[in-house]
């Protein structure tokens, strides 16, 4: 059963400087189920952020008839009860320490200090950073930090957790060994993960699913099933030849994503919310 | 070569400048009146203090000045940083009235104090309202800084976890923008005592202005070094209280 499903999702703004109608997704239907990984990829600029941000609940779209239901309930905002967001950057509160930096997450529900407490120290373990639960932001490593936060996001302990590429800023070794952890972590938890990147090797080690997003307009080129077995080698021939296949598809998305840039036609800015 | 703590680096310079004070106004034939030796600036202050001197109701005078810095720094404080909210709370409001804000700003503030003691006479009030006028700008201008330097993702975060206005506010946008609030308030702090003491100078009344102008115009000049040393040290005291709680609050 489809946990998330969105269907017919368009995204416009009007752009007073030019004053056309400037197209970020295009009629975008995709939907997961239950304990699904699904990687959402494509060129920079093909609006995959953004799809993650109106899932999330966080970004109006155009509205009917495109909808986006969890649970088969319309989302009209953010509900961190279903939802967990991670961002690009940890967006740690550099005046919290580690472990009340996880209670943040927590403090906007109808929780105890002492479940929040409990919670928070529960996912700090998971992650294996409990000696570091008094620590402020700034003594950690950008890898650390960023499991800092994804422990932020599995304390909610929704069914659905969204990722905006939360190892985009990593250098590629914390990137990899993150990657292990998360997947070692949705094995163990059983939970919806939707997963954003333009890594080709990040899509292939993490995802179940893959949908491969055309260049803008944005809109869903293909929809590949990774069925590679886990534990998953970088650089095996069949992780290679996966890799193949999806840039096969992308190769052509990113070269316009590309062009478009050199022209500097792709300077749009979106209207804040 | 040993280590040497700063603190006792700044002890030792401020030791070494006032004993060269001390030995060249011995030493020189520069007249009393112009200028005193720490030791007996040093005097006058214990002898202020114990009212001991001839310098006329010291405690009430100085309780008066008090009392000025108080409440001129309380309501610059209170209205500085409700103005630096309402400022950076919308794009509109911000716009359309910053500039007028900077213009005031720029103005020497000065040349309105005798407006003030016009419309207010001569008591507390028109040198407390001076204060706040000279402090206030700093306070304003930081206020609004810092909560439009505050990461847009921290909001975000905030929304996404089902955090509504009022508690954004109290857990991220004032804690975020604490550091640089309180920055803002040590200068307006600064600022609000410099335009008290002004206001108190030019229109001589009562405070520890009067007393300095007092003693200046009777030439009793180791009074008059002893009285801005009291003076200074009030401002000082104050100064030290913002470096407290930045400490406590700042990390």
């Amino acid at each position: 059963m489809a946990i998330i499903e969105a269907t017919s999702i368009r995204k416009s703004f009007f752009d007073a400087a030019t004053g056309r109608e400037t197209v970020i997704l295009d009629n975008i239907s995709i939907s997961a189920t239950e304990n699904d990984f699904l990687i959402l990829l494509g060129p920079s600029g093909s609006g995959k952020s953004t799809f993650l941000n109106i899932i999330a609940g966080l970004t109006p779209h155009n509205g009917a008839p495109g909808q986006v239901r969890v649970h088969g309930q319309p989302v009209l905002g953010p509900n961190p009860k279903l939802i967990a967001y991670m961002f690009q950057d940890s967006v740690l509160l550099p005046w919290r320490t580690v472990i009340k930096n996880i209670e943040f997450g927590l403090e906007a529900q109808p929780l105890s200090k002492e479940q929040r407490r409990k919670r928070a120290l529960k996912y700090l373990d998971m992650v294996g950073l409990r000696d570091f639960a008094d620590y402020y932001p700034r003594q950690l490593s950008g890898g650390m930090a960023q499991r800092v936060a994804l422990c932020r996001a599995l304390a909610l302990e929704t069914d659905i957790i969204l990722m905006d590429e939360p190892f985009g800023a990593l250098d590629e070794q914390s990137r990899i060994i993150l990657g292990d952890e998360l997947v070692q972590i949705w094995r163990k938890i059983r939970r919806t993960f939707v997963f954003v990147t333009h890594s080709l090797t990040e899509a292939v080690y993490l995802g179940e699913r893959i949908a491969v997003f055309t260049a803008r307009p944005g809109k869903i080129k293909t929809e590949i099933k990774n069925d590679l077995c886990r534990p998953r080698a970088i650089g095996s021939p069949e992780f290679n030849r996966m890799v193949d296949t999806l840039w096969a598809h992308l190769k052509e998305e990113s070269i316009t994503a590309l062009n478009r840039e050199k022209a500097g036609e792709d300077r749009i800015a979106l209207p804040k919310e | 070569m040993p280590r040497i703590s700063p603190a006792v680096a700044r002890a030792a310079i401020v030791l070494c400048i006032l004993a060269v004070w001390e030995i060249t106004t011995h030493l020189s034939s520069a007249s009393r009146i112009l200028i005193a030796p720490p030791s007996e600036i040093f005097w006058q202050v214990v002898n202020i203090l114990a009212t001991t001197s001839n310098v006329p109701k010291f405690y009430p005078n100085a309780w008066i000045t008090i009392q000025e810095f108080i409440g001129a720094f309380v309501i610059t404080a209170a209205l500085g940083v409700a103005l630096g909210f309402l400022f950076a709370s919308s794009k509109l409001i911000g716009d359309a009235f910053e500039p007028i804000l900077l213009v005031l700003y720029a103005i020497p503030k000065v040349i309105l104090y005798p407006l003030f003691v016009l419309m207010l006479g001569i008591g507390m009030v028109p040198k407390i309202i001076f204060g706040i006028t000279v402090g206030i700008f700093v306070v304003i201008f930081n206020t609004s800084a810092a909560v439009r330097q505050i990461d847009p993702d921290y909001v975000k975060l905030a929304y996404s976890l089902g955090y509504g206005r009022l508690m954004t506010f109290f857990k991220i946008i004032l804690p975020a923008a604490a550091p640089t609030i309180l920055a803002g308030l040590r200068l307006g702090f600064g600022y609000t005592v410099i335009g008290v003491m002004a206001a108190e100078l030019l229109v001589v009344t009562d405070g520890l202005g009067s007393l300095i102008d007092w003693a200046s115009f009777n030439y009793y000049t180791p009074q008059l070094y002893g009285l801005i040393f009291i003076t200074l040290t009030i401002g000082v005291a104050g100064n030290s209280l913002f470096s407290v709680l930045e400490r406590r609050w700042v990390r």
